[in-house]
């Protein structure tokens, strides 16, 4: 389980059993035809949804910006990338992101395992049922979690208006406060993400076999001393699958704090996160060399988080066996 | 349900102690409690769907609102976004009509792209399958956010923003859908049922179409399902691509604007519309656009439950 994803990839002639060499190549050849017809919708979709953009995205990096004196750009080299680092606002919204991580990270940990290991120490009706409770408000992603929030943050009409109105906010002006942002954020993801991880989680809790159970209740063992000595070190790789996959997640936290500007009356910087400055870049700027400048530095802090996930979470590559 | 738990947690067992009855009570008391902190919101949403905009400013309703509840006022409140929208409004019909064709077709596609790409990379042999399988992983532990701005570009050098079609095919490109396909067929076929086929003199696609496919009803509903999701649900996509086209906007992105619409949060831009867009209008605005979500879920619970477990979901 914790070995590497991909081991060093065997020749495929040496795993294959076949009575005879040739017969063997032949057999290879339409097999990796097959293989290849059968995978060309995919790969397919994979060029012009991935690798295409990727590549023109870092062309147009490499462009200089058109300005109105000289409206054809030509190659510009590095500049579109000097532009974004040396723009007042990105070293703010890396700095946003962090304060959302710093929240939102722990809160969510805590909130999957804890809740995974109630889950799972609770087998039977209930805890199936409290599992699909955890779930649903997942259903709701996207805008309908958003609109969610606004009622629950509008002091208005919120069902903890009261509490809202107690710390002295009257108006979801001021309790969308950059302040209370990290916090706001934090919530709504959580809201949103915890229950299908709960679900992952609880996925890999069910996998333990029993006997590690009942080896431990006889040597007497009771149900804290199990969840903390034994369910949490085995279920380790999920924990750290979970906390990788959030982390990237936030880097690219846009409808959120986009959405929350808009109904808080500009509250809040335009260009919150690092997605929202490259879409400001790409639409109200027209700078499409920055645009894609700022999303290859996206893409690179993405990539290296989904390399660690895919290398060192452990929990791919077992099915290679 | 909690009620039988509770019940045989207060007889006393052979081994049992006294301290396991209390763990156990706390147990049951904090995912009750978390419970309640999940689905009290959402019943005070919906019920706000189906609130009066002045019995919400009085706050009168009682908890959680749900004294106010009534269908006229979800009917009043349907004739307020049915009529938003220019001339005769009627726009939110039309942007549920293109969220259905874009999460229809981005999930069809997904489908005919992942399971046969899938059944490929699970039990055929050929060179590069562990670099495509890779390819794969790290496309689907990746957040799909960080390419719009470059897929916005592509688009864009073709001249084809605005329009409905780029997006389900950016949707159809489904990484996680390839990698449920790929557990699915080597948890469930044999290579050996693949190596008989041959020998008995079927091509390696007719052995798809005739002995994979037949098979593979589990993974198609679950690509289906969380295909479709994921493009019901997705934001950042139309909002680059679509949001030129009033027309052709998805019903995420109408919701947008029915907030930009609102005198709750722009009292300036809201005093020219002939209907009035407050809280429970939103509400019921967001729970219509939910409904096709909810119908799915109900529709796929059993499928559900056994897939998640299979493998790691994209969050």
């Amino acid at each position: 389980m914790t070995q590497a994803t991909l081991a060093p990839p065997s020749s495929p002639a040496a795993t294959a059993p076949g009575p005879t060499a040739r017969r063997r190549r032949t057999l290879h050849n339409s097999e990796a035809r097959g293989a290849w017809t059968l995978m060309a919708p995919y790969l397919l979709l994979l060029l012009v949804a991935g690798v295409i953009p990727i590549c023109y995205a870092i062309y147009t990096s490499l462009q200089k910006a058109p300005t109105p004196l000289q409206p054809e750009a030509g190659f510009g080299g590095v500049q579109s990338f000097v532009t974004v680092f040396t723009d007042y606002r990105f070293w703010a919204t890396l700095g946003n992101i962090f304060s959302v991580l710093l929240v939102w990270l722990p809160l969510m940990i805590l909130g999957i395992v804890g809740l995974a290991l109630l889950v799972h120490a609770s087998p039977g009706r209930f805890g199936s049922a409290m599992r699909f409770v955890y779930y649903v408000p997942g259903a709701l992603a996207g805008i309908a979690n958003f609109v969610l929030w606004v009622y629950l943050l509008n002091p208005g009409q919120s069902p903890i208006g009261f509490l809202l109105e107690g710390f002295g906010m009257s108006t979801i002006k001021a309790v969308a406060a950059p302040d209370n942002l990290p916090v706001i954020l934090a919530g709504m993801l959580f809201f949103q993400g915890v229950g299908t991880w709960i679900i992952v989680v609880n996925g890999g809790l069910n996998g333990i076999p029993d006997e590690v159970f009942e080896a431990a209740s006889l040597d007497g063992a009771n149900s804290w001393q199990v969840a903390w000595r034994i369910k949490i070190p085995l279920i380790r790789p999920w924990i750290g699958y979970a906390a990788l996959m959030n982390l990237a997640y936030g880097f690219q936290l846009f409808l959120e704090p986009y959405l929350l500007d808009q109904v808080a009356s500009g509250a809040i910087a335009d260009q919150w996160t690092p997605s929202q400055l490259g879409y400001a870049f790409a639409f109200s700027n027209y700078n499409f060399p920055a645009a894609a400048a700022m999303s290859i530095i996206l893409l690179v802090i993405t990539l290296g988080i989904g390399l660690l996930i895919v290398f060192r979470s452990g929990l791919f590559g077992e099915e290679e066996k | 349900m909690a009620g039988t738990k509770t019940i045989d947690s207060y007889v006393p067992s052979a081994v049992g102690s006294h301290h396991w009855s209390i763990s156990r009570v706390a147990r049951l008391v904090t995912m009750t409690f978390v419970a309640a902190l999940f689905i009290f919101p959402i019943i005070g949403f919906v019920a706000m769907a189906f609130r009066d905009q002045s019995a919400v400013a009085d706050g009168s309703d009682g908890f959680l609102g749900l004294g106010g509840v009534s269908i006229g006022n979800a009917l009043f409140s349907w004739s307020q976004i049915i009529g938003f929208g220019t001339g005769e409004g009627g726009i939110f019909l039309r942007w549920m009509g293109n969220s259905l064709i874009v999460s229809i077709g981005g999930a069809l596609i997904a489908v005919v792209a992942a399971i046969p790409a899938g059944y490929a990379l699970a039990r055929l042999r050929f060179r590069f399958r562990r670099t495509v399988l890779f390819v794969t992983l790290l496309t689907m532990v990746m957040p799909n956010t960080v390419l719009v701005i470059p897929l916005f570009l592509e688009v864009n050098a073709i001249g084809a923003v605005g329009q409905l079609w780029p997006v389900a095919v950016i949707m159809g490109f489904f990484p996680f859908g390839v990698y449920l396909s790929y557990i699915h067929f080597m948890t469930t076929m044999p290579p050996e049922l693949v190596e008989a086929a041959r020998i008995d003199g079927l091509s390696e696609i007719g052995i798809f179409f005739q002995v994979a496919t037949p098979i593979s009803k589990q993974a198609i509903a679950l690509v289906t399902f969380f295909a479709f999701v994921a493009n019901w649900t997705n934001f950042f996509l139309p909002l680059a691509l679509l949001t030129s086209n009033s027309e052709n906007k998805t019903v995420s992105l109408g919701i947008q604007e029915l907030i930009g619409a609102s005198p709750l949060f722009n009292p300036t831009v809201a005093a020219g519309l002939d209907v009035k867009l407050y809280m429970p209008q939103l509400a019921l605005a967001t729970f219509i656009s939910m409904l096709p979500l909810l119908i799915l879920f109900i529709g796929a619970q059993r499928f559900l439950m056994r897939g998640q477990t299979v493998g790691a979901v994209k969050g």
